[in-house]
């Protein structure tokens, strides 16, 4: 897994290690038994980024006519940074400063702001990029790359007058933001209930060794004000999207161990929390399509380190239906707003990093699928 | 926003798009390709498979000229005619060798045959026998040296064709890459001898037999006279030799013991009398010229973004290179894939070029000579009709009219940092699912011009099992994908074209494959898919009756270890077939539907 780093969710190696010991297998791939291909509901795939090391999470702009996304492509930094992408000319634009490390950026609607999550503001950056640079000279290879740095934190970007915005401003990583459709709020994820308080020894353990075992689910008001927590539950909550009509917000929730996660809806204040998979696996990267009827997300249920795209009915009744089935990792679908794309991010051109792949997507093949899928917990046919 | 509010709206912006792109073809649904009148132009019955030097590829090369003129392109600057003849070798013959050893000599072609590269020349000397004449270089860490006990000057040395049999497997891929004969010639020849004569052992494949005179190997001479012998030459030969046969002496050395030596014959002296004829004929390039429209691009910054695609093909697939079966061998190959679709994809990507702002003028070219070796292209960079110098990039077009899956390859990627860039930024509205690769050294033009550090890119649909076969032909064209090649073509030759900068070159690194191939003579009729960057080889097809589809692999299997040895990548297939051993069964891991499996396979001879 040292391969690809996902930021809405990293693969640990030290997990993985755990998994096996709690006797969690692979299944063999190809037993997934529900008969369905690729080319049922992804036509014309095709790769849209090409240039840099890797890239990943592309989020549509509301009008489906440009999609944000986080690249490793200047030749001075080995973290990410943010690129617009314009869909019909195919320009593309760089919009966070270019040192640092940052991540999971997202469109504000009716405005020229994007969000993202950035370590700009910290002096130690270029430093950091340097000694990263130095460590793959060496020839070694990271475990794991993503270290929850307690500098990110989220900002906003304007299009039009080129100007950086800070919203939030506490001790903790503070990052995978996204707006509800009316623009007004922003929920995200944040670790800073780790850095607020006195921990008891056992916290301060699960800080060394997994500071995402604090993260919780926040929201805020686009410009920063009115903080609130909306989870609080051990293990790491994050990743949260608001469904098209705002009226819930869909993320994913770990257990303590940070081995099984599964997917949730919760309404924006926090009330009604509901599990939506029992997957027993990883199951990560939720967002809902735009009708509402189901949710797109990504499972290693066939193996720790094969990712596939499911869908799940909204109301979690029925057994997910799987989408991708290309060996390593298919993850962080995105449907266009319009429905008919889906965006994911796929290691299938191999090489060594991730990239952006587009399709079409067979809207009315998956709401057929998912009428047929047996209930959940009757198992498989 | 509703959702048939987001759908005329998705509906809006695809009419933005087509119009943003006004010059390039919108494909649009019941109209006829623009580019299927050139293909079936080209790949008509009539130009005969257009064999370089040949009435059909003087035929193609007119239809070029003529379409050239119709977009209203120019000759090349200073130049008044479209076409750029080059003289090339189109035959090799052999106009009576004779060879005698003491008193005997014999005359006929089935005793004694000028090797293809030979030098024309009467030579006599004192004979060494020297083993294979193998020189394996020190930095295989295997020393293998036919000469290390050897003096040859001013002698002439026999020696026995391919290399040891008895060896392991992995010595058998470091010897068989030196066991080429005209790397065998050169090491003769640095050794200071006046000849070669080969002969053909009694334990190998094709024993007894002169070696055919091939016309691949013949492009130039190789500065020594070289011939190989029958068995009967070489059994009189053997007799001078009082204690050994040359049955026990190929033993001997078929152990791969390298202590083996080789020793000088004699009492009798030999000469040979090698007379090679090389037939020249003048083939055709042919290019246009767009000169530009803007505001030229700084003077120092590379004026001209140049276009290319071979037209010649394989006639009627007589010149060793053809992949016709029993049953279709001597009919006309129309190459309709193989390169009548990278000239309509040139042609069409020029028409579209045409009308849009160019800061570089662009040049249009159409290669011959590249199924006989890339004979075209390289000379348009050695004579330099425009300075190498002064090109900012080259987009070559080889076989690009068999589009599967959305699926184009493009490649040599790696020869400048900004092909990606362009690439991306081209692919956004054309929308093929792209395999990059980034390695230059291919077999076709693009070689040429990265050889002279042009940054290169080429476009390719993949192999298929009509390559170089009389049934690639028109009905096997993908026009709808071929006029979106086009269209990515023209937006990244324009894109270039307006670039303030040149593109920055840079050389990649070869993999090694030193040594020469021709000694490979195992067969294994397996169709590596040369667009794909999987771990492992894809099959793009398996060629019917070989030994890979009599043991059952298909197309679409990802072989993953072979004989032992495992499979990532192209290269190390290639090293494992080198290894290989005619009619010994290997097996082979592979595959399939994600699924491992494995199979026992035997190859055949080649041929």
């Amino acid at each position: 897994m040292a391969k690809i780093s996902r930021t809405r969710f990293r693969v640990r190696a030290a997990a993985m290690a755990m998994a096996a010991v709690v006797g969690w297998a692979p299944a063999s791939v190809g037993q997934d038994g529900d008969g369905y291909t690729e080319s049922d509901f992804l036509s014309r795939a095709r790769r849209l980024t090409i240039e840099g090391k890797r890239a990943g999470e592309g989020y549509y702009r509301p009008d489906g006519r440009m999609i944000v996304f986080q690249s490793e492509r200047e030749p001075d930094n080995p973290f990410y940074q943010i690129y617009t992408l314009d869909l019909e000319t195919g320009d593309s634009r760089r919009i966070s400063p270019g040192h640092g490390k940052t991540t999971c950026a997202f469109f504000q609607p009716g405005s020229s702001l994007i969000m993202y999550g950035s370590t700009q503001h910290d002096p130690e950056s270029e430093a950091l990029q340097a000694e990263e640079l130095a460590f793959r000279e060496s020839g070694q290879e990271r475990r794991y790359a993503w270290d929850y740095d307690p500098e990110m934190e989220i900002y906003t970007f304007d299009q039009d007058t080129g100007a950086y915005d800070r919203l939030t401003n506490v001790r903790g990583y503070d990052a995978e933001g996204s707006y509800s459709p009316d623009g007004e709020w922003i929920v995200y994820t944040s670790m800073r209930d780790a850095y607020n308080r006195d921990l008891s020894a056992d916290e301060l353990k699960q800080l060394e060794l997994d500071p995402s075992y604090f993260a919780e689910i926040y929201i805020m008001r686009a410009d920063g004000s009115d903080q609130r927590r909306l989870t609080d539950v051990a293990g790491y909550d994050g990743g949260p999207f608001f469904s098209a009509d705002g009226t819930k917000i869909v993320w994913r929730r770990f257990d303590e161990a940070g081995l099984i996660a599964d997917i949730w809806l919760m309404n924006p204040d926090g009330s009604d929390q509901t599990q939506v998979t029992d997957f027993n696996s990883m199951s990560w990267a939720p967002y809902v399509h735009p009708s509402g009827d189901y949710i797109f997300f990504a499972s290693n249920k066939l193996g720790f380190t094969n990712f596939e795209v499911y869908i799940v009915d909204a109301e979690g009744e029925k057994e997910p239906v799987q989408i991708t089935h290309t060996d390593d990792f298919d993850g962080l679908p995105v449907p266009s707003p319009d429905g008919q794309t889906l965006s994911w991010t796929s290691n299938r051109a191999g090489g060594d990093g991730a990239q952006i792949f587009l399709a079409r997507w067979d809207h009315a093949k998956a709401l057929e699928a998912l009428a047929a899928a047996p209930r959940r917990g009757a198992g498989s046919e | 926003m509703t959702r048939s509010e987001a759908i005329r709206r998705s509906a809006v912006a695809l009419v933005a798009v087509l119009t943003m792109v006004v010059m390039l073809p919108a494909g649009a649904i019941g109209q006829q390709s623009p580019a299927q009148p050139h293909v079936e132009a080209l790949a008509a019955d009539a130009l005969d498979g257009r064999l370089t030097g040949s009435a059909g590829a003087r035929g193609a090369a007119d239809y070029i000229v003529s379409q050239l003129r119709a977009i209203g392109a120019a000759p090349l600057p200073g130049r008044s005619d479209f076409r750029l003849p080059f003289e090339f070798t189109a035959g090799v013959n052999d106009a009576g060798t004779s060879i005698a050893i003491g008193e005997a000599s014999w005359s006929a072609t089935d005793d004694v045959q000028a090797l293809s590269f030979s030098d024309s020349a009467q030579v006599e000397g004192e004979i060494v026998f020297a083993g294979y004449g193998l020189v394996v270089p020190e930095s295989q860490d295997f020393g293998y040296d036919s000469y290390a006990t050897l003096d040859v000057t001013d002698k002439i040395v026999v020696v026995l064709r391919y290399f040891p049999g008895d060896v392991d497997q992995e010595l058998r891929g470091i010897l068989s890459r030196y066991s080429g004969l005209r790397y065998k010639a050169m090491a003769a020849r640095q050794r200071g001898a006046k000849a070669l004569v080969v002969l053909t052992g009694p334990q190998s494949p094709n024993a007894g037999l002169t070696v055919p005179m091939t016309f691949d190997t013949a492009i130039s001479g190789s500065g020594i006279a070289a011939a190989s012998i029958s068995g009967a030459v070489g059994d009189a030969l053997f007799e001078h030799v009082p204690d050994r046969t040359v049955e026990e002496m190929q033993a001997e050395l078929d152990s791969g013991n390298p202590h083996v030596a080789g020793f000088a014959i004699d009492g009798v002296n030999l000469s040979l009398e090698v007379a090679v004829t090389r037939e020249q004929h003048t083939g055709f390039n042919v290019a246009g010229y767009l000169p530009p429209t803007a505001a030229a691009v700084a003077s120092d910054a590379k004026p001209y973004v140049l276009l290319g695609a071979h037209y010649d093909h394989l006639g009627h697939g007589m010149q060793g290179n053809s992949l016709a079966r029993e049953s279709e061998r001597g009919e006309v190959h129309n190459g309709a894939d193989d390169n009548a679709s990278g000239v309509a994809a040139v042609l069409e990507a020029g028409r579209a070029l045409v009308d849009v702002e160019r800061g570089r003028g662009v040049i249009l070219a159409f290669w011959s000579g590249e199924e006989l070796g890339l004979l075209g292209s390289a000379s348009f960079v050695e004579t330099e009709p425009v300075p190498m110098a002064e090109i900012s990039a080259y987009l070559n077009f080889d076989m690009v009219g068999r589009a599967r899956d959305n699926r184009l390859a493009l490649q040599a990627v790696g020869s400048s940092p900004s092909w990606e860039g362009l690439i991306e930024r081209a692919n956004v509205p054309v929308g093929f699912n792209v395999q990059i690769q980034s390695d230059p050294y291919l077999p076709t033009d693009v070689m040429s011009f990265n050889g002279a550090e042009v940054p290169s890119l080429n476009f390719f649909t993949g192999s298929h099992e009509d390559y170089h076969r009389p049934s690639d032909d028109t009905t096997g064209i993908n026009y709808e994908d071929l006029d979106r090649v086009v269209r990515l073509g023209a937006i990244i030759a324009r894109n270039v074209a307006n670039q303030d900068s040149p593109l920055e070159f840079v050389r990649v690194e070869q993999v090694e494959q030193q040594g020469q191939r021709e000694s490979l003579r195992a067969f294994t009729g397996t169709i590596p898919d040369y667009t794909s960057e999987v771990e492992g080889l894809l099959l793009s097809g398996v060629i019917e009756g070989g030994p890979a589809a009599e043991a059952g692999l298909l197309e679409g299997d990802v072989i993953v270890e072979f004989a032992g040895q495992t499979v990532t990548n192209i290269y190390d297939y290639m090293y494992a077939l080198d290894a290989i051993k005619i009619d010994e069964p290997i097996t082979v891991v592979f595959m399939r539907n994600g699924e491992k499996r494995e199979i026992v396979m035997t190859p055949t001879a080649r041929r």
